[in-house]
């Protein structure tokens, strides 16, 4: 059993709310559980977090638990696994458990101050512009890179943002969002260094993700005499998650659903974005949708005619 | 080409600019860090609603949640989507937390109550849900808001579906292994708050209800947790 010392980095870190954010000293305290959750395995230091750092703005490296905890053995710059003690794992899961309702809590405290209405309004019923379809990846939450607040974004996220033509999942996503919804772009978001593509060029028995991962194999398939032909590991892998992404915006185009509403409404749009993990940025791939279209509508054609 | 509505676009694309820099400046090795850690200790499986965003609810930075959203929660035992994301984030990420979480005014509960066909794949994937509905046929009988209804409907699908991953064997297995814990939750929109059901790990392994009322709590700082007996948790202001 190891525990994750990873929380400590996000100590120095704000929780993302709507971009762009005035770097105000004054919000989220709660951080502070954030660490004092993960890494203590002492409950009472969860109700006394030490004192909060005078401001957001600098890199805390160090968050010292270790007055209110004798284990696991504090070492906020060591990335090594701490081994923890058999007893105290039912605690520690515990703990990382309750971490969830307490931050969710502030989380409706914040909303509520910021707007008395927030709730009211919000249950009310949803009126997405997006559809966004993206990687399951924890490193890319939708809502916070694009700064779209609740209510603005009807959301898929599976391995490697993957859309398969016979997967149910996906496809009902898209034809509630597409007929029901009526969201006006679709948005397909891959990632540089996307575990999952990695993993599919990988010679291994996967077991149930073969079937899954096998689609980014026929991606490379497809493109193999461009991508064998970079000599660089990463910019192949890297070229391969953009290639996946514009493979999975035809599949979005291919279905019925997306045909029907552009003739008729002349949206959705689709788009093909990548995520930078080493820079937060977004790389609009410009995938040409109306070509794009055009072209697949030779082949694929479910408009009624 | 020009799009619909433009703005909204732009705004998207814009908005990840002004958060990209506004990381960097807060901490400039945050997106380093990120590229190269990736340690999730929860795994959430919630609606594609999008009044549901996990990591901004649950008030976490990136990093923290690893995500699969479908069309009203659905676990689907064959559904291969959702194995692939499950066996991953077991298998390989080693999350500690499996969170389901269904949710009050889910689309996917109202679309089941009416007989009303949505058609295509869309009818095909909602018929778990329709199962549901046949199962609670009566006690659904007995209620005349629509609204308590769809709750109703809503938080036996979580059950279920907790109930399917309780069965699947990698769970199962890693269960057994190193105390993962499978929770089933419910976010209630009209107030922002998220109700742990009490099903999953907690209920398997609860102990008969008795009549001595004890009660295990985590304390936090505005809140504290309390794990009842009989499975029932609950948050409690402070
Ligand atoms: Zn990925
Ligand atoms: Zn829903």
């Amino acid at each position: 059993m190891t525990v994750h010392t990873r929380y400590r980095y996000e100590l120095a870190l704000c929780i993302p709310t709507h971009p762009p954010i005035p770097a105000s000293p004054t919000r989220r305290p709660d951080l502070r559980l954030l660490a004092a959750g993960c890494s203590d395995s002492n409950s009472s230091s969860h109700s006394n977090p030490p004192p909060p750092p005078p401001h957001h703005h600098h890199h805390r490296p160090t968050f010292s638990s270790s007055s209110s905890s004798s284990q696991p053995p504090s070492t906020p710059t060591s990335s090594e696994p701490l081994a923890m003690p058999e007893e105290d794992i039912t605690k520690y899961l515990r703990q990382s458990h309750a971490r969830v309702f307490e931050h969710n809590r502030a989380w409706v405290t914040e909303q509520t101050k910021k707007d008395p209405e927030f709730f009211v309004k919000l249950s009310a019923g949803q009126k997405p512009e997006y559809l966004w379809i993206g990687c399951s990846d924890s490193r890319i939450p939708a809502e916070q890179i694009t700064g779209l607040q609740p209510g603005e974004a009807f959301i898929h996220r599976n391995i490697a943002n993957l859309v398969n033509n016979i997967d149910l999942n996906v496809m009902s996503v898209i034809q509630y969002a597409v007929r029901h919804l009526e969201v006006k772009h679709i948005i397909v978001c891959g990632h540089y260094g996307c575990g999952g593509v990695k993993a599919a060029m990988t010679p291994q028995d996967l077991g149930i993700l073969n079937p899954w991962l096998r689609n980014i194999r026929d991606v490379y398939r497809q493109h193999s005499e461009e991508l064998d032909a970079i000599p660089d590991e990463s910019a192949r892998y890297n070229r391969l998650v953009e290639l996946n992404v514009i493979e999975q915006c035809r599949n979005v185009i291919k279905s019925a659903a997306v045909q029907q509403s552009y003739s008729k409404n002349k949206y959705p749009i689709v788009h093909g974005w990548v995520f930078g993990l080493d820079d937060g940025l977004l790389k609009d791939l410009n995938i040409g949708f109306e070509d794009m279209l055009a072209e697949i509508q030779k082949i694929y054609n479910l408009e009624d005619s | 080409m020009t799009y619909p509505n433009d703005d909204e676009f732009l705004y998207a694309l814009s908005s990840n600019q002004a958060w990209a820099s506004y990381k960097s400046h807060q901490n400039p090795a945050f997106f380093k860090t990120l590229t190269n850690e990736h340690a999730p200790s929860i795994l959430w499986i919630g609606c594609a609603d999008s009044r549901v965003p996990e990591t901004t609810i649950l008030g976490l930075p990136p990093g923290a949640v690893f995500v699969h959203r479908n069309f009203a929660n659905i676990i689907s035992p064959t559904d291969i989507n959702t194995a692939a994301v499950i066996e991953h984030a077991v298998v390989n990420l080693k999350v500690k937390h499996i969170i389901l979480c269904g949710h009050s005014a889910c689309d996917g509960a109202r679309a089941t109550l009416t007989d009303s066909r949505a058609g295509g794949v869309l009818e095909t994937w909602l018929t778990s849900l329709r199962v549901v509905r046949a199962q609670l046929a009566s006690q659904l009988a007995t209620i005349r808001d629509d609204h308590t209804k769809e709750i109703m409907i809503a938080e036996k699908n979580v059950e279920v579906g907790v109930a399917v991953l309780m069965a699947n064997s990698t769970v199962q297995e890693h269960i057994k292994s190193r105390g993962l814990e499978v929770h089933g939750c419910f976010f209630d929109i009209s107030s922002g708050r998220i109700r742990d059901l009490g099903l999953g790990t907690r209920m398997s392994t609860r102990r008969a209800p008795s009549t001595n009322g004890t009660a295990e709590t985590v304390r936090g700082k505005h809140a504290q947790l309390v794990f009842r007996e009989g499975g029932v948790a609950g948050m409690e202001a402070r």
